[in-house]
């Protein structure tokens, strides 16, 4: 029997599809997140980890570890709303986004609830990854301090994410605009976001500027989830990461708004 | 009883320049309506007003009475749109992408109708390529399923048989006929005028922005083009003097008279001496002459004189 319901399947079709999208390239979505991943923690965590101190009381391959789950989850987020929009542009597929029975919300959710899915698959690749090396290290596996801190922060800092990578698609006009955000602003805001590196190692005045960094305290809320320490409070975590998702919410739903969804 | 589509003044403004100007008409429940237009008359943009892709500058489009902005899910769920453009749609497949559509429209199981429309438009065995697989008239075809998932109470035809072989073109016009006799409510561009008049039970002309006609497409035609009346003569003949007449050659007279007048009263005046009649030969004004007069509608005028100017 066909049912008809334009009110809520719309909806969960284009988060069907989402997820779907980046199903269709796992090597590219899931597989290659895994192995940048490993890179890191062989190069930093288990090569140069016995030489560095965060001064956390915590074995810098853990710190790293915390560090690396949050880095992927929000990068990836950032992809996969970005790269559905921009792809839509180019193939004019997002123009079959506003002919059909969606409204901005339904579409901003769907398509943050996929980034989100990805972000999360992405972070348990680099958790069991990490776990496999600090195993390896210490022969016992890492334990995760508040299970629900850790789901709060990385489900908030994905969801924000991915509405940020909605907000830049839908701005940008050209390829290079879009690259040149993620090269110029976000690559420098998450690795000078205390993925590897604590405030403890830094001179005064690069304590001061990474303050200022919002992806500092988003990595901070997990790593104190996971471990139980952190560079800042997880109040003041917990306050920015509900600071970005209204903040991001707002300008979505403006350019959503705003925005044509014609081709390129 | 709403009409399926009315659109009232519609207006759609870039900068200075009026794409679209107070543009109004409605559609009448299980009719082909064809709008015509040169290129960059304003077709696409007021089709992509109606679709909410363009945003009006002023103006309303109601679907069955409701306007499109006040309920945007309900009447979109009521239309069907093939864009111009042919959309690629990346790494899914054709029947993927019937599935997404049908979701998109609220029906999450729609395999009945999804088998229909592979059958019907000849692209079962294509089902499981993806779009930059598909030639040129796949991809058309594939446009058209889409738009159809849903059965839309109302179909929307952006130029769909644009570089389109003439048999594709023909098996396509066929299947919007039978979708009319199903109920449904198409409003369709197209440059191929002969089509135009073949298919459509009503026309609209849009120029510059601004509708210019609006009729039915026999009375457009009608209304503003002459039938022709040609007669093969044997022997030599006088010269024949009628204010209908267009040309004289040896052997034929070429006469051009509007079609309110009975062929009996056009030809009394040339005092004809019928035994020298070999063959007549009588042409309906078409389409084309119909559209060309409305976009030129100055030179109009100069279609009725009674000038000998063709060549024997």
């Amino acid at each position: 029997m066909k049912t008809q319901n334009i009110y809520f399947n719309p909806f969960l079709m284009l988060l069907w599809k989402e997820i779907r999208r980046y199903c269709k390239v796992l090597v590219q979505t899931v597989v290659t997140p895994g192995i940048n991943s490993s890179l890191y923690l062989i190069i930093f965590g288990v090569s140069l980890g016995g030489s560095i101190d965060v001064g956390l009381e915590v074995p810098y391959l853990a710190f790293l570890i915390s560090g690396l789950i949050m880095m992927s989850c929000l990068n990836n987020s950032f992809a996969n709303t970005s790269s559905s929009i921009i792809s839509g542009k180019f193939s004019g597929d997002l123009e079959d986004l506003k002919v059909v029975p969606l409204s901005k919300q339904q579409i901003i959710w769907a398509m943050c609830l996929g980034g989100i899915t990805r972000g999360l698959v992405v972070a348990s690749v680099a958790l069991t990854v990490g776990q496999i090396f600090y195993y390896s290290q210490y022969g016992e596996f890492m334990e995760i301090k508040s299970p629900f801190s850790l789901a709060f922060f990385l489900l908030g800092g994905a969801l924000a994410y991915a509405k940020l990578g909605m907000f830049v698609a839908f701005l940008a006009k050209t390829f290079d605009q879009m690259s040149a955000v993620s090269a110029f602003v976000l690559q420098p805001l998450a690795f000078l976001g205390g993925v590897f590196f604590s405030l403890n190692n830094l001179s005064p005045f690069w304590q001061k500027i990474s303050l200022f960094n919002p992806v500092f305290y988003l990595i901070n809320g997990v790593r104190h989830s996971i471990l139980g320490v952190s560079d800042v409070p997880p109040l003041s975590a917990a306050v920015v990461t509900v600071l970005s998702l209204v903040i991001f919410h707002v300008l979505v739903l403006v350019t959503l708004s705003r925005s044509e969804f014609k081709r390129w | 009883m709403h009409k399926p589509l009315e659109i009232l003044n519609l207006s759609k403004n870039y900068g200075a320049f009026k794409a679209v100007d107070d543009v109004s008409f409605a559609l009448e429940e299980g009719e082909i309506f064809g709008l015509l237009g040169p290129n960059g008359a304003g077709k696409t943009t007021l089709i992509s007003c109606v679709v909410t892709l363009e945003n009006m500058t002023s103006g309303k489009v109601k679907v069955f009475g409701d306007s499109i902005l006040d309920k945007p899910k309900e009447t979109k769920s009521k239309i069907g749109y093939v864009p111009q453009e042919v959309v690629n749609h990346g790494y899914f497949t054709v029947e993927e992408i019937l599935k997404f559509y049908s979701g998109f429209f609220g029906i999450l199981r729609n395999q009945e109708k999804i088998d229909y429309l592979l059958n019907r438009l000849s692209l079962d065995v294509h089902r499981n390529k993806k779009v930059k697989q598909l030639s040129g008239g796949m991809k058309r075809r594939l446009m058209i399923a889409k738009a159809l998932v849903h059965d839309p109470k109302i179909l929307l035809l952006d130029e769909p048989t644009a570089g389109v072989d003439i048999e594709l073109r023909n098996s396509l016009w066929d299947f919007v006929v039978e979708l009319k006799k199903s109920g449904t409510t198409v409003l369709l561009t197209t440059h191929y005028l002969e089509e135009a008049e073949e298919l459509c039970d009503r026309i609209g002309v849009i120029h510059n922005g601004s509708l210019r006609k609006v009729g039915r497409t026999s009375d457009l035609i009608q209304d503003l083009t002459l039938r022709k009346l040609e007669m093969q003569l044997s022997g030599k003949n006088k010269e024949f003097n009628s204010k209908y007449l267009v040309s004289q050659c040896e052997e034929s007279i070429e006469l051009e008279f509007p079609s309110n007048l009975e062929i009996g009263e056009v030809v009394k005046d040339l005092d004809l001496d019928w035994s020298t009649v070999k063959d007549i030969h009588l042409k309906e004004g078409s389409l084309e002459e119909a559209f060309l007069r409305i976009l030129n509608e100055n030179n109009a005028n100069n279609s009725t004189n009674n000038s000998v100017e063709r060549d024997c």
